[in-house]
């Protein structure tokens, strides 16, 4: 075509941001569905929630699910567990990963890939292997049905150390080398210099670890009897019944469940994802 | 050992402080403060919780000492955190029993034997039904008092029956019947089948098994190689074969009770207990029905039940036992029927319950007693469970002939039960 | 490259100075005392807390599969019997091929997740924090939740995925109680579930790439797709190389969607048991620990073999700084 060039590279870049639009259009279209499906279930009736062939939008809108799952189990105080599960799992990680972290990727000491196997072994056990062990300790600690029992095994992540050890090893030494000649100690080092360099992979580390706390099921379960100190994952599935699970409140309540986490995700998605630009950072 | 509670013990000081101030924190389940004894009630049904807990009224006001709380842990996940909190020493005092685990529980010497409590107090456990005092007891013990039973009856749908103008099912009801009118209901461009045929043990099969004069289990062996067992299978998958009933394939989506409640079948053997579900569905309180299982060469249901065991490391045994007894009494069976959920297994409390529906005409599930036949069980009840639906399954989607598939279970199931010994 | 002081000048600074600058000139062979002991400081409380609650159950699980356990207490030693049952049962040869499905099928998971933390990336692109967040809803939806909704989707006679194939004239099947396409439908929702975090993975890498690498490229004439493979692919390979990892471990240990979407009834069951479902299975269901125990260490022994590879093979891709 015979067109100016500028016009035609105009053209190409829209063009361009055009299609990576329609990908990711299409892609969130897919992402969100069954979202949405779990929304417009809160919204009907019990027996309409089960009938085949499903309703997409209800026959009518019902409010009630949401309003029943406060009364069917303790929802405030279970949220308030998850938070306190979640804060705690999430700052435990963030202190305890970084640390070692840290020292495996940036320090030499003796027996350094020994120990880092041992780490990553710990990530290799399936969960449920260790749960009658563990239980078994949370209970001598004399901790079963109480909320530090709920976070205490998950402070400690293999995947958090290895995560920020990733990020560690890709920064440039520069900065370490320029503020050790100005006789900072280790702790300082990594404290000023490094671990501020690191943000967006501790804030990816903090929405994991909290989506992860957020929805465990098995070990609150396991811990936490008391329907007093269960976080909202293990609550909500008190909602489903031996023969016949009341859908429109598990799905309102899991709607209501997640909303908090989507918030944090939403707070905390500008951190991660602001660039470190190395001329500006400040060291 | 040593070295471990040395470990426990470096880190139980700061969460210690922790727990004592604010921090919710029991080490045990049980406990007894200022005079009152707490035991706890372990159960997993949220529709039962409202009525447990009136009961649960009752009890303390006869016994102002003792208090219960109910621990509700929902279905999926009742055996494997019960048997966590088992080898730990945190289980309930009291808790739920089924058929499939009283045996387990019993060898395993987690529950507490009840002969010494009924023999002392001359309580009569005659009151429940004979089925049930078997199920829970292991080697001649009584290990848990009965609180409620479940039959299986053939729920149908008037309508439906009406459309096809054949008469509701009732106790004349016969197999061939059955076989006739699922062929006479199914209408494929309504996308109606005469009856669900699921692969399900206490639904469907285990009815017609004892119906067919088979057997599951006997003296330790399976009875699946038996013919009269294969009989009574036979009879789901011709059904599933003819095009009467969906397949399983189609039932793992969407489950026969879905179909029964959505109308898209006639005809389903479905649980007692689900009656309070099938009240709530307009439809289905408007024109369902339910009737006694129709004979086979001769009649039969699947009873089972629930009941109240004491665990063995409960530190309140008297008042554990208290509460089960309190569980299996006249009193408490009356307020569990009236809530309508479950049939109280105390003779001549269940009248309640049945009024509870009266559209329904409940009484069929009572009048069952006399030819129930109890949920099969052993010690290792579940490895044969499931091994069921691994081999069965074929059959049950129209794939492999019935026969050889339930040979090859009770060779596999024998070997399982060769292991449990 | 990384720029070293040199050791004279260092030589000729203060002592503060000097001390720092030796701690500086690694990789020394020989490490010095005072950095070993705050490397260990470093690692000291997160390695009580796996001593605790991790290496020390691990060590009484290996030992509980070297017995017949008791459900409610007692173990007795069998040695080695449980190993061999297990690996004479062929429902473990099964499982084993299931999970090793599933590990393939998660692994294309990542591919995915960097093509769209790449787009995302673009520059001047609108609406970027809001596609974040939608990708990112699966991840927060609960497991419950999820399983009940794709059972739904897939649904045989009244599922939306049926329905929409017939839109096209093409006959759906009954997907997950098909054996021939559960283990599938399952490993697509794994997909599903896990893109939006791997997504915060490739972003929180990518975004940790200095924008003046892109700036230099560009002034160069270098198009997106070979700014992506030029610079976002070599300088994101740590975190590729760790989500790798990862995904290859997690998707080893597949668990909570077989649970939550397979029901017992399942005629395809069999075709979708995973390691860890088997696991549970026997472990908690049918009291089998002992077993159950040695199946998962067995697991584990080739979750290791795997990871070990990879780190061997890192230095042959992976660019640290």
């Amino acid at each position: 075509m015979p067109e100016p060039a500028a016009t035609q590279r105009r053209t190409r870049v829209d063009g361009g941001a055009l299609a990576t639009h329609a990908v990711l259009v299409a892609g969130a279209l897919f992402m969100v569905f069954p979202f949405v499906w779990q929304a417009l279930t809160a919204f009907k009736t019990m027996p309409e929630s089960v009938q085949v062939p499903p309703t997409f939008l209800p026959n009518e809108w019902h409010w009630d699910a949401f309003s029943q799952v406060f009364t069917a189990v303790p929802f405030m105080e279970m949220l308030t567990n998850s938070f306190l599960n979640t804060l705690g799992r999430t700052l435990g990680q963030l202190v305890f990963c970084s640390l070692a972290a840290y020292a495996f990727a940036r320090m030499q000491f003796r027996g350094k890939n020994v120990l880092f196997a041992v780490f990553l072994s710990v990530l290799m056990v399936p969960a449920q292997l260790l749960i009658l062990p563990q239980h078994e300790i949370v209970q001598k600690l004399g901790l079963l049905n109480s909320i530090p029992a709920l976070f205490l095994p998950g402070m400690f992540s293999a995947f958090g150390t290895f995560l920020l050890r990733q990020f560690f090893m890709a920064l440039p030494r520069e900065l370490e080398e320029a503020a050790r000649i100005d006789g900072a100690g280790p702790f300082r080092i990594f404290w000023s210099v490094m671990l501020p360099l690191v943000r967006p992979a501790l804030a990816a580390l903090a929405v994991i670890t909290a989506m992860w706390s957020w929805n465990d099921l098995l070990w609150p379960l396991v811990v936490n009897t008391d329907p007093a100190t269960m976080p909202i994952s293990a609550g909500l599935t008190s909602l489903e019944g031996q023969f016949m699970t009341n859908y429109p409140v598990l799905m309102a309540g899991s709607l209501i469940g997640s909303l908090p986490m989507i918030v944090l995700y939403l707070l905390l998605q500008r951190h991660f994802v602001q660039g470190i630009a190395l001329s500006g950072s400040k060291g | 050992m040593r070295r471990r509670s040395l470990l426990t013990g470096a880190l139980a000081a700061p969460f210690a402080a922790a727990a004592a101030t604010g921090c919710s924190s029991k080490g045990g389940s049980s406990r007894t403060s200022g005079g009152r004894t707490t035991i706890s009630y372990g159960m997993w049904d949220t529709l039962q919780v409202a009525g447990t807990e009136k009961i649960i009224k009752a009890f303390e006001a006869e016994h102002p000492g003792i208090s219960v709380q109910i621990q509700l842990t929902p279905f999926p996940s009742y055996w494997t955190t019960l048997k966590t909190a088992m080898r730990g020493g945190s289980a309930p005092d009291v808790f739920w029993m089924n058929a499939v685990n009283l045996q387990m529980y019993a060898e395993g010497g987690a529950l507490r034997p009840l002969d010494p409590f009924i023999e002392r107090d001359g309580f009569d456990m005659a009151v429940h039904p004979e089925e049930l005092l078997r199920m829970y007891s292991y080697k001649g013990t009584r290990f848990a008092m009965p609180k409620d039973f479940d039959t299986i009856g053939l729920w149908y749908n008037k309508e439906l029956f009406d459309k096809a103008g054949i008469k509701y099912p009732d106790d004349s009801w016969t197999w061939d019947t059955v076989r006739d009118a699922a062929a006479e209901l199914t209408d494929p461009r309504a996308g109606v089948h005469g009856i669900a045929a699921e692969m399900s043990r206490q639904y469907t099969y285990y009815n017609t098994i004892a119906q067919a004069g088979g057997y599951v289990i006997r003296d330790g062996r399976s009875g699946f190689a038996d013919e009269r067992t294969i009989e009574g299978l036979r009879f789901w998958t011709d059904l599933i074969d003819k095009g009467h009933s969906p397949s399983q394939s189609a039932m793992t989506d969407t489950r026969g009770r879905q179909l029964y409640l959505s109308e898209k079948v006639a005809m389903n053997y479905d649980l007692s207990a689900m009656a309070s579900q099938m009240y709530a569905a307009p439809a289905i309180k408007d024109h369902g029905g339910v009737a006694v299982l129709p004979e086979g060469r001769r009649r039969g249901t699947v009873i089972h039940g629930l009941a109240s065991a004491i665990s063995s490391k409960s530190e309140h045994p008297e008042a554990a036992w208290k509460f089960a007894k309190f569980m299996g009494s006249r009193k408490a069976a009356l307020i569990q029927a009236s809530e309508g959920v479950t049939i109280s297994s105390y003779a001549g409390t269940q009248d309640a319950w049945v009024k509870s529906m009266p559209e329904f005409g409940l009484g069929v599930f009572i009048d069952m007693l006399d030819y129930a036949v109890p949920y099969p069980a052993s010690r290792r009840t579940t490895v044969w469970e499931n091994l069921q639906p691994q081999l069965l399954g074929g059959p049950f989607t129209g794939k492999g002939g019935i026969e050889s598939a339930s040979r090859t279970l009770a060779r596999q199931m024998d070997l399982a039960l060769e292991q449990e010994k | 490259m990384a720029v070293f002081p040199s050791t004279a000048a260092a030589q000729a600074a203060d002592r503060r100075r000097s001390r720092a600058a030796e701690r500086g000139s690694t990789p020394s062979p020989r490490p010095r005392r005072r950095s070993q002991r705050s490397a260990y400081l470093f690692i000291a409380p997160i390695a009580l807390g796996f001593l605790v609650f991790y290496i020390w159950p691990l060590l009484e699980t290996f030992w509980f599969s070297f017995t017949s356990f008791g459900v409610f207490g007692g173990n007795t030693w069998v040695g080695g019997e449980n190993y061999e049952g297990v690996v004479r049962d062929v429902t473990v040869g099964q499982a084993l091929g299931n999970t090793v499905l599933y590990m393939l099928m998660g692994l294309v998971t990542l591919p995915v997740a960097i093509v769209l933390a790449d787009l995302m990336n673009r520059r001047g692109l609108r609406g970027v924090p809001v596609y974040r967040a939608l990708y990112f809803l699966p991840f927060v939806t609960m497991p419950a939740a999820v399983g009940l909704v794709w059972n739904w989707l897939y649904n045989g006679d009244f599922g939306m995925i049926n329905e929409a194939l017939s839109w096209f004239g093409v006959d759906g099947r009954y997907w997950v109680s098909d054996p021939s396409t559960a283990v599938y439908a399952i490993g697509a929702v794994m997909v599903w579930s896990h893109v939006g975090y791997y997504l915060i993975i490739f972003t929180a890498g990518i975004k940790a790439i200095p924008r003046d690498y892109y700036e230099a490229a560009e002034i160069d004439g270098a198009g997106p797709v070979r700014r992506f493979f030029r610079i976002t692919l070599p300088l994101l390979s740590p975190s590729i190389f760790f989500a790798t990892v990862i995904c290859v471990i997690n998707s080893l240990q597949q668990f909570d969607l077989i649970f939550v979407m397979m029901s017992p009834e399942n005629p395809a069951l069999g075709e979708t048991q995973s390691i860890v479902t088997l696991f549970f299975k026997w472990a908690f269901q049918e009291n089998a620990q002992g077993a159950a125990a040695a199946l998962a260490f067995l697991l584990m022994l080739l979750i290791a073999a795997l990871t070990y590879l990879q780190f061997r093979f890192q230095k042959r891709w992976v660019h640290y700084a």
